[in-house]
């Protein structure tokens, strides 16, 4: 009896309740008339993030990424470390090499002899900064760089190597560099990708580089680099057919436009949306490409100024031409990869051919983005993945040695947008081997050229599987004392 | 007492009401919009929120009593302070869209949402069960006191200090307005130390919320004794341990951060000015840094933004238009796309003439667009003209723009009488002139007439001489039928080519000029050389094409070539098939230890003149000229011997190539042929197979007319 009474009393306030819940949607309605698009909606989340950024004023505007693929000898190019050559085949001290790891390649070595550089090095600008004699044309634009002797990463071999400084990661699932910033800001010419990709290979020993360092990741297909080939024919499949008017193409791209939009409100895959954007983009590169690869119009200096290297499409002199043009015409970011550097042996013979390849055009760009009022708006980074060794791989000679990969430190330079130039920073030990002063991680390094581009790496991120994923991950600070 | 009993349905449905408003307004309170009158209510919430706090606490200890009719009693406090709770929520709600924000909001919302949403939940279910309502009326004290807790830390604590603090953090201060107190040294101040130094809250007897007290001090002396930071008391008590009660700010209040720190040893340092701009410190000192870390290096503007409307409106695929940084009033344009650059499109931008700072039309045709509209655009700073083809006198629109700071003219034939226009442009500050045509007296003289701006006439390359790259040769086949087209390129527009066919080296006086495409009637050997003024010329490019030859009725080898490249035998060698580079690519016959020796019958009355036989060099693959040709005619003489010529022996390692003998038959009639080459017998000395034997490889044997 008590429970039907309890059930009753139970049942009675469910009632209650229910019916007094219309009372509560009325409030609903009452609260809505105080909000005018409370049942609209509005895309935020997009909008937010373009309204947002870049976070702050930017210092560059364009990035011009010069790879050095394989990792250049720091000790041939910037690192001067005379104590090498003088310590010729001597014993790398163990108090310098505290049981730090090596590579599988030199790691069954009975010896480690220090070897010097087999080329001299002068001091050159107001910053006295000393540069080995394989780049002459550089070290005429040494007052233009700020040069970074302390660089460092995780990585010992290529390709994780090579990925995490291009993503962040050692491995090869997150976007590049490039991805991060097309999609945090976009594209400044429309017709154009804003993230382009050049390649090129020298005579040295080569590494490969893939896809996946210009690789989209998680982010939108839009923001993938585009390759550019290395044929005279720099974008294929651009032109038109014969017989086909602009007008033709405008048509069949829409129709396939309705298409994918019928598609894409059947399965809402953000990819097909990608698709359609990518359709539209190449219909606006058909014009404005051809304008850019044209070299036909370049005065006779430019030639002069990049060397005549630059005429022949798929060299590195080439790349850096192209790179200023793409990059004139807005494109946020264009990198370029040289391969070759990875010299474990026959290192003087190997690093002139590379030296040659890229010095001159190098430098080259420098002058030709400043001579137009452009360098301080485009930044400029110069480097490999890691550095290597100050002792001998393989037989050593004082004119024909190897050097195995050493991420502990190494050289890279950067010039123009908004760093400070004729500086070098950071500084290593003696035997070149650990960084004594100032320490420029990968992260930080990222971190730094975001920050030069008006980003905050913190609060640039994207939501994958459930996080939020960001270029430094969960590290990076910015090296302020590089900024200008 | 009827009375109350009217009024209980009342209370209870408005228990609802209350619900579902609180509820709509936390979702969306963003985006409320608040008239004044709502306003009132919402900075009442403060004073009644206390009501519902005691009502609550005192239902819920009322329900747990097991007296009946206290329990009653309870039920109904709880409907009173349930309804209290709703005014207070909707009325906190409302509060809460002005200037609150931080995590302590999002709690002290959220929990006070749950409270109300407790109690009503108790007091409809409370008879459910005994442990239901302990459970709940627990939480829901829990809930209270949290609430209250969070609170006050809104309107007391920390976060609510800092709060618009962080807002001016975003704020733009240019460096060169920013001033060392005002924008470095006091939002420090503000942030960490204000809330107990200042007016009513005076603790040691120093105000910090004006400039008189800092300048006075407090009760154990100076705040600041200018470039003395031992005797400054505002250094000492930062750098105390965490631990010691002197330390500031006290411990369990929000500490300063290393830079921040920093900032006030180097103000103190540099003197502790109260009224100094950062602009006036020299740029080595450690307080310049650390400002200029701080501060943005764009200045402020003194306009005000245009419509996003106008902006968004501006930009399509071939202009953007966008603040030069967020936030920012200031604008910078930028052209791309020449084809489709259309000049009236230029008046577009009339209607943000004050805004735009920045305009780049680099490469946009110009020559004959009027640029006049730059008069109208007072706050242009950075005019971006390079290959527009401008002309000197266009620059007279230019000079009226106070503001103008950077002007890029690179690629414009400007010539040296451009002087007295260029040297109008007083204002400007740095001036790229590269590729203008200016000679070095016009270049000096520019120099004189503009000393403020820093000018790049950038990289002539004059005395620097590199060879030409070699001159581009395109045509449609290596083996063509009657005729065909050559044509010979460069990438420098300006570049001369010279050429041959006769396999002679082309020079800079005798040889032909190429002018437009070659019509080739028979097998050459085209070399073509650049040559170019202020150039040397190139290396000697050169490449061979083949006339298709007369089809013989038949022929026999004498020796079946070597197995691995026999191709289809003698009848490769007459197919008009031109191999690859690839001496494996099936196109090749190859002769090592015998002979390549051919009898060629041909149709009557066919009379070739010409013999030429294709093969192919690759000394890498020891694939090297014939030693020796031997050639014989055939008629009703028998055979008759008519040349047997050694060939030239390459000297060095090359690139795989095609070479070609070509050999005049006789003016005698004869109706077959005999060839016969012999591989080299023993590679050259240089080779790294010296000794060894060598191979000839061929892949066509041409009759020609």
């Amino acid at each position: 009896m008590e429970k039907e009474i309890l059930e009753q009393g139970l049942n009675h306030n469910r009632r209650k309740f229910l019916s007094r819940l219309s009372l509560g949607i009325g409030s609903v309605a009452l609260g809505s008339l105080l909000i005018p698009d409370l049942f609209t909606g509005k895309q935020e989340a997009e909008d937010g993030l373009m309204r947002a950024l870049p976070h702050f004023a930017p210092k560059a505007k364009r990035i011009i990424y010069l790879f050095q693929n394989g990792a250049p000898s720091q000790l041939e190019t910037f690192d001067y470390k005379p104590l090498l050559t003088k310590n010729f085949g001597q014993e790398l001290p163990e108090s310098i090499r505290m049981g730090q790891r090596l590579t599988g390649m030199t790691a069954g070595q009975s010896s480690f002899p220090l070897v010097g550089s087999y080329f001299g090095f002068n001091q050159y600008g107001e910053s006295r900064a000393w540069i080995s004699s394989l780049f002459p044309h550089i070290s005429s634009v040494v007052d233009d760089l700020l040069i970074v002797k302390s660089m460092h990463t995780e990585a010992i071999n290529h390709d994780p190597a090579l990925t995490f400084f291009q993503t962040g990661a050692q491995v090869g699932n997150r976007p590049s560099m490039g991805s991060w910033l097309s999609y945090g800001l976009g594209s400044e010419n429309a017709n154009l990708p804003a993230f382009c990709v050049l390649l090129s290979r020298g005579k040295g020993n080569g590494q490969g580089v893939y896809s996946k360092l210009w690789s989209n990741g998680f982010l939108d297909a839009t923001h993938q680099g585009v390759q550019f080939s290395n044929s005279e024919d720099p974008v294929l499949y651009l032109k038109d057919p014969d017989g086909m008017s602009r007008d033709q193409r405008r048509k069949m791209i829409d129709q396939i436009a309705a298409l994918n939009e019928m598609n894409y409100q059947e399965f809402n895959d953000p990819q097909i949306t990608a698709k359609v954007q990518q359709y539209e983009m190449a219909y606006r590169m058909q014009t404005a490409v051809p304008e850019i690869t044209d070299t036909s119009k370049e005065p006779d200096s430019v030639i002069k100024l990049y060397g005549p290297d630059c005429l022949v499409p798929g060299t590195y002199a080439a790349n850096c031409l192209l790179a200023r043009k793409l990059s004139e015409n807005g494109v946020r970011f264009v990198q370029l990869y040289h391969q070759g550097w990875d010299a474990h042996d026959n290192l003087p013979n190997q690093m002139i051919g590379q030296a040659k390849d890229v010095d001159q055009a190098t430098a080259g760009l420098i002058t030709d983005l400043k001579q137009r009022g452009l360098l301080d708006e485009t930044l400029i980074i110069w480097g490999g993945e890691f550095g290597r060794t100050n002792y001998c791989q393989g037989k050593i000679q004082p004119e024909n040695y190897g050097r195995d990969h050493h991420p502990r430190a190494f050289s890279i330079f950067m010039a123009g947008g908004g760093v400070k130039s004729g500086m070098v920073y950071g500084e290593t030990d003696d035997f070149g081997y650990n960084i004594t002063e100032n320490p420029v991680h990968v992260h930080d390094f990222q971190a730094t050229v975001m920050h030069l581009m008006g980003i905050d790496h913190e609060k640039l991120t994207y939501k994958h599987l459930g996080r939020r994923y960001r270029l430094t991950d969960v590290h990076g600070k910015v090296v302020k004392d590089l900024i200008a | 007492m009827p009375k109350v009993s009217r009024i209980i349905p009342i209370l209870e449905n408005l228990l609802f009401f209350w619900l579902g408003l609180a509820l709509v307004l936390s979702l969306a309170g963003d985006r409320l919009e608040i008239p004044a009158l709502l306003q009132v209510l919402g900075r009442a919430h403060p004073l009644i929120l206390h009501f519902p706090i005691v009502l609550l606490l005192m239902a819920v200890g009322l329900l747990w009593l097991s007296d009946l009719r206290l329990k009653n009693a309870g039920a109904q406090i709880l409907l009173v302070g349930g309804n209290l709770t709703g005014i207070t929520v909707v009325a906190g709600l409302i509060l809460a869209t002005e200037d609150y924000d931080g995590d302590a909001l999002v709690w002290h919302q959220w929990l006070g949402l749950a409270s109300l949403l407790l109690s009503v939940l108790i007091y409809f279910f409370r008879e459910k069960s005994a442990n239901f309502l302990r459970i709940s009326t627990g939480t829901l004290a829990l809930a209270i006191i949290l609430t209250g807790h969070f609170g006050a830390n809104l309107t007391h604590g920390e976060d609510f200090l800092l709060a618009p603090i962080q807002s001016k953090e975003t704020e733009f201060v240019a460096l060169e307005d920013a001033e060392v107190f005002e924008h470095l040294v006091q939002p420090i101040l503000e942030a960490k130390c204000i809330a107990c130094h200042k007016e009513g809250k005076v603790k040691g007897e120093l105000r910090m919320d004006q400039l008189a007290g800092l300048q006075k001090g407090g009760k154990s002396g100076p705040f600041v004794v200018p470039g003395d930071m031992e005797k400054s008391l505002l250094i000492q008590r930062i750098n105390l341990p965490k631990d010691e009660k002197e330390h500031m700010p006290p411990k369990n209040k929000t500490q300063l951060t290393d830079e921040e720190i920093e900032i006030l040893e180097a103000w103190v340092a540099a003197g502790s000015s109260f009224d100094q701009k950062v602009s006036e410190l020299k740029s080595e000192e450690p307080l310049f840094q650390l400002a200029s870390n701080r501060f943005s290096n764009q200045k402020t503007y003194s306009f005000g933004p245009a419509s996003d409307s106008d902006i968004k409106k501006l930009n399509n695929f071939f202009r953007k238009v966008n603040p030069v940084f967020p936030g920012s009033p200031a604008l910078e344009v930028a052209y791309y796309g020449i084809s489709t650059f259309d000049a009236a499109s230029l008046q577009d931008l009339k209607k943000v003439n004050k805004q735009v700072v920045r305009l780049n039309l680099n490469r946009m045709p110009l020559a004959t667009v009027d640029l006049s509209f730059l008069r109208n655009f007072p706050n242009l700073e950075e005019l971006q003209l390079n290959f527009t083809g401008v002309k000197p006198e266009q620059l007279s629109n230019l000079e009226g723009l106070e503001n103008l700071r950077n002007l890029a003219l690179s690629g414009n034939e400007f010539g040296s009488s451009s002087v007295s226009e260029l040297s109008k442009l007083k204002q400007v500050r740095k001036l790229f002139l590269w590729n203008s045509g200016l000679d070095e007296t016009a270049k000096e003289e520019l120099k004189k007439g503009l000393p403020q701006a820093q000018i790049d006439f950038g990289f002539d390359g004059k005395g620097i001489i590199y060879a030409l790259n070699p001159p581009k040769i395109e045509f449609e086949k290596t083996l063509f039928q009657d005729s065909m087209e050559l044509i010979l390129s460069h990438p420098i527009r300006t570049a001369e080519i010279r050429y041959s066919l006769d396999g002679t080296e082309p020079d800079s006086i005798q040889s032909p000029i190429y002018s437009g495409p070659i019509w080739l009637k028979k097998t050459v050997q085209i070399r073509a050389k650049a040559f170019s003024r202020d150039w040397k010329g190139s290396v000697i490019t050169s490449n061979l094409v083949f006339k298709e030859g007369i089809k013989p009725q038949s022929y026999q080898l004498a020796f079946e070539p070597n197995p691995r490249y026999k191709a289809k035998g003698a009848t490769s060698l007459f197919d008009g098939i031109k191999g690859k580079t690839n001496h494996t690519s099936g196109d090749w016959l190859g002769f090592t230890d015998t002979p390549l020796e051919i009898e060629i019958f041909l149709e009557k009355n066919s009379a070739p003149k010409y013999l030429s036989l294709s093969f192919l060099l690759n000394e890498g693959a020891y694939i090297f000229p014939p030693e020796s040709v031997e050639i014989w005619t055939g008629g009703q003489a028998g055979w008759q011997k008519i040349t047997q010529t050694p060939t030239q022996v390459s000297s060095k390692l090359e690139e795989v190539r095609f070479g070609v003998l070509t050999y005049s038959l006789p003016e005698v009639s004869f109706d077959k042929l005999k060839v016969r080459l012999k591989p080299i017998s023993k590679l050259p000395a240089w080779h790294p197979g010296a000794g060894a034997k060598g191979w000839v490889f061929v892949d066509e044997i041409l009759l020609n007319l």
